[in-house]
């Protein structure tokens, strides 16, 4: 018997579907792919913001916004072109401040709220480009984001490579984005600053392991550099020696690491696929975050889908933040930004997915989403009482043609 | 709405199935048509087939093929990288040695003569001139033919106006679309050692393709013979029952399950997994595998 023989025979692993798709595609009539088109409508609510945790003692309503997505994706032959455009309207009331309750008396940090309700619209185009280019998959990404007051313009490009005789998949990416913010004056900021822009630039890199027939690992590292003006020109920080208001003033850089491993288990006999996420975050900030989320997909009769997922975070606090100051700190620095201060969030999710007739498909979903200190690894002795609650809900409806 | 309608022919050495929703026949009439087409063109039992040209030709001059052809032989010559060099279209050529009508397991003396005959590295392939440089050489479509045309009756479909069909050559399957309430197309895959299915796969877009060890093969002396060869030893290969794979095209589908065949129990899911396609597996103990058993 010959068996043995075979056995020497080199391993022929690590296929590439793309080199295969790049060959039949060039065979007459079959490159028939499809356009696919999807509206979204999202409506992102916050909840109010309760007068217990308030300088003036009443509930204070919060940021809404509305997002209107449309999603272009032309193939043509072994390439790909996809079109995101986006219109949001932002309005609401946002945290200006954090003070003491009653200065000397009680000091609990309570919110201030920026007075004025502002009304905002963000108009952000994303285009990218897929093509296959000596046995390796790139991408290359176009950005352009238009706000009231501010501008980001970005790039980027990415590829993935399967080497021949390995079970896994090696990608990477670098990105560049140039934001530019003219503030306008008002209610809550009558004194800020004229302009600032600020340069970032990504790279990230990546494996994914084929585990078994059944289960995949992806693992990556990620890294961010931000320079320029990265303080928020609408908040304010208090400092009771004065007492005073200043400026939220942060570092003129940022240095941000992220590793993260994505487990995909396709489990058997219910048509069901696990998704298990990790990520941990630090920056030189001093930050640190946690992500754990879960994620069940199932598919239900015939053209149902059903995903319902939870997620965690975590988060210690910038080295400079504080809810408020007592004096003001000797580089300067200050911010009361609930996003920089310690604390912990779960959010619930559920979509819901179904093919129609003639190509179409619709889709919802909603997810509830809480921060609160308690949530967090660390004790958090004073939690910021900006932390936020919201609520999300989606319609999507997609048409292949 | 317009029917649906089943038309049933036999073609490419099996049974044949166009489930269409269309009025009148006129596009099933051409999706026989061009399913003939293929068969004509690349058949090898036919000495005008560009197939019978090329091999003909063996240990003389270059063929001059056309588009279609080379554009087949392109992809061969992808599929013959991406395996490994395992998916050989030159192996046909073992047939010789190996009867599966006669259920008759050859000498090792017979594969040895053939094996210098195979190889695909042998081939001059210089588009559009394709040269066998020894005298005995010879190629076949077999491996993805049916798959190919599988591929063709849906372009053809689509271009008679049909949106929702299923074309089922032999079990190797391609839809034109869901069926017109949008509910997948429900694909029984076949068990490979008993009637019936082992799993039924929805389909809704693209296509499914199987390849199998009950097919043409036999078992003699207590061992299963699988029609599946090793194009360098000229052995069958084992490991594995059957394999299906989903992609887009059925062309793809067709190879990635012959080369997850070929590649054995051992190699072929990894290199399934690695390529990204939802797959099934039955291996030699009949256990279901994959990211889609039990679906």
């Amino acid at each position: 018997m010959k068996n043995d023989e075979r056995r020497t025979r080199p391993a022929a692993a690590g296929p590439s579907l793309s080199a295969l798709t790049a060959a039949a595609l060039a065979l007459p009539g079959l490159a028939q792919a499809q356009v696919e088109t999807d509206l979204l409508y999202s409506r992102y609510e916050e909840a109010d913001l309760p007068g217990s945790r308030e300088a003036n003692g009443q509930d204070s309503e919060r940021y809404e916004i509305d997002t209107y997505l449309f999603r272009l994706a032309a193939p043509l032959g072994d390439q790909a072109f996809v079109a995101n455009v986006t219109y949001e309207t932002l309005s609401g009331a946002s945290p200006w401040y954090v003070q003491p309750r009653q200065p000397g008396v009680d000091d609990t940090p309570v919110q201030v709220m920026s007075g004025a309700s502002i009304r905002e619209q963000r108009t952000d185009v994303q285009l990218s480009w897929a093509l296959p280019l000596a046995g390796i998959d790139w991408g290359v990404t176009l950005g352009y984001s238009t706000e009231d007051d501010y501008r980001a313009t970005s790039g980027g490009i990415e590829f993935e490579y399967t080497p021949q005789g390995v079970a896994h998949t090696i990608s990477g990416g670098i990105g560049y984005s140039y934001d530019k913010i003219e503030p306008e004056r008002g209610a809550s900021s009558p004194d800020v600053i004229a302009e600032a822009d600020k340069d970032s630039l990504s790279a990230f890199a990546g494996v994914s392991w084929v585990l078994n027939a059944k289960t995949v690992l992806q693992t990556a590292i990620s890294y961010g550099l931000h320079d320029g003006f990265l303080s928020d020109p609408y908040k304010r920080a208090y400092v009771a020696d004065g007492p005073t208001l200043v400026a939220d003033s942060r570092p003129g850089e940022r240095e941000q690491f992220t590793v993260s491993a994505r487990l995909r288990r396709y489990l058997s006999g219910i048509g069901a696929a696990l998704h298990a996420d990790y990520r941990f975050y630090r920056d030189d900030w001093d930050i640190e975050a946690h992500t754990l989320e879960l994620a069940w997909h199932q598919m239900l009769a015939e053209s149902w889908r059903l995903t319902p997922s939870l997620r965690w975070y975590s988060q210690s606090q910038a080295s400079f933040y504080a809810p408020y100051y007592q004096s003001l700190r000797s580089d300067g620095l200050a911010s009361s930004d609930y996003r920089l201060s310690p604390y912990g969030a779960v959010a619930v999710r559920v979509d819901l997915r179904k093919a129609l007739p003639d190509d179409w498909e619709i889709g919802g979903g909603a997810e509830w989403y809480e921060a609160d200190g308690s949530y967090a690894i660390d004790t958090v002795e004073v939690e910021n009482p900006g932390l936020v609650e919201f609520l999300i809900l989606n319609l999507r409806l997609g048409k292949r043609f | 709405m317009p029917p649906l309608r089943v038309h049933r022919f036999t073609a490419l050495g099996g049974p044949c199935a166009l489930h269409v929703q269309a009025d009148g026949d006129e596009a099933v009439r051409a999706g026989e048509a061009e399913v003939l087409r293929i068969e004509t063109k690349y058949s090898r039992y036919r000495d005008d087939s560009i197939v019978s040209r090329i091999n003909a030709a063996a240990g003389t001059e270059a063929v001059e093929v056309d588009d279609e052809t080379a554009a087949l032989l392109d992809y061969a010559a992808t599929v013959y990288e991406q395996s490994g060099g395992l998916f050989d279209i030159t192996s046909g050529v073992l047939r010789r040695a190996w009867d599966f009508k006669a259920q008759r397991v050859p000498a090792q003396a017979e594969i040895d003569a053939l094996l210098p005959l195979i190889g695909w590295h042998r081939v001059t392939w210089s588009r559009p001139y394709l040269r066998l440089p020894q005298a005995g050489m010879q190629i076949d479509f077999g491996g993805f033919g049916k798959e190919y045309a599988a591929d063709r009756v849906v372009a053809v479909l689509a271009a008679h106006g049909v949106r929702h069909g299923l074309v089922d050559l032999s079990g190797d399957i391609r839809v034109v679309g869901p069926h017109a309430d949008g509910s997948p197309w429900q694909i029984g895959v076949q068990h490979p050692r008993a009637e019936g299915a082992v799993a039924t796969v929805p389909l809704a877009r693209g296509a499914i393709a199987s390849s199998g060890d009950y097919e043409r093969g036999f078992v003699r002396d207590g061992r299963r013979y699988s029609h599946l060869l090793d194009p360098r030893s000229g052995w069958p290969v084992d490991g594995l029952a059957a394999v299906s794979v989903l992609a887009d095209q059925c062309l793809i589908a067709g190879t990635a399950a012959t080369c997850a065949m070929l590649l054995g129990a051992e190699r072929g899911p990894a290199w399934l997994a690695a390529l990204g396609l939802p797959y099934l597996i039955v291996d030699a103990q009949l256990r279901l595998g994959g990211s889609i058993a039990g679906s």
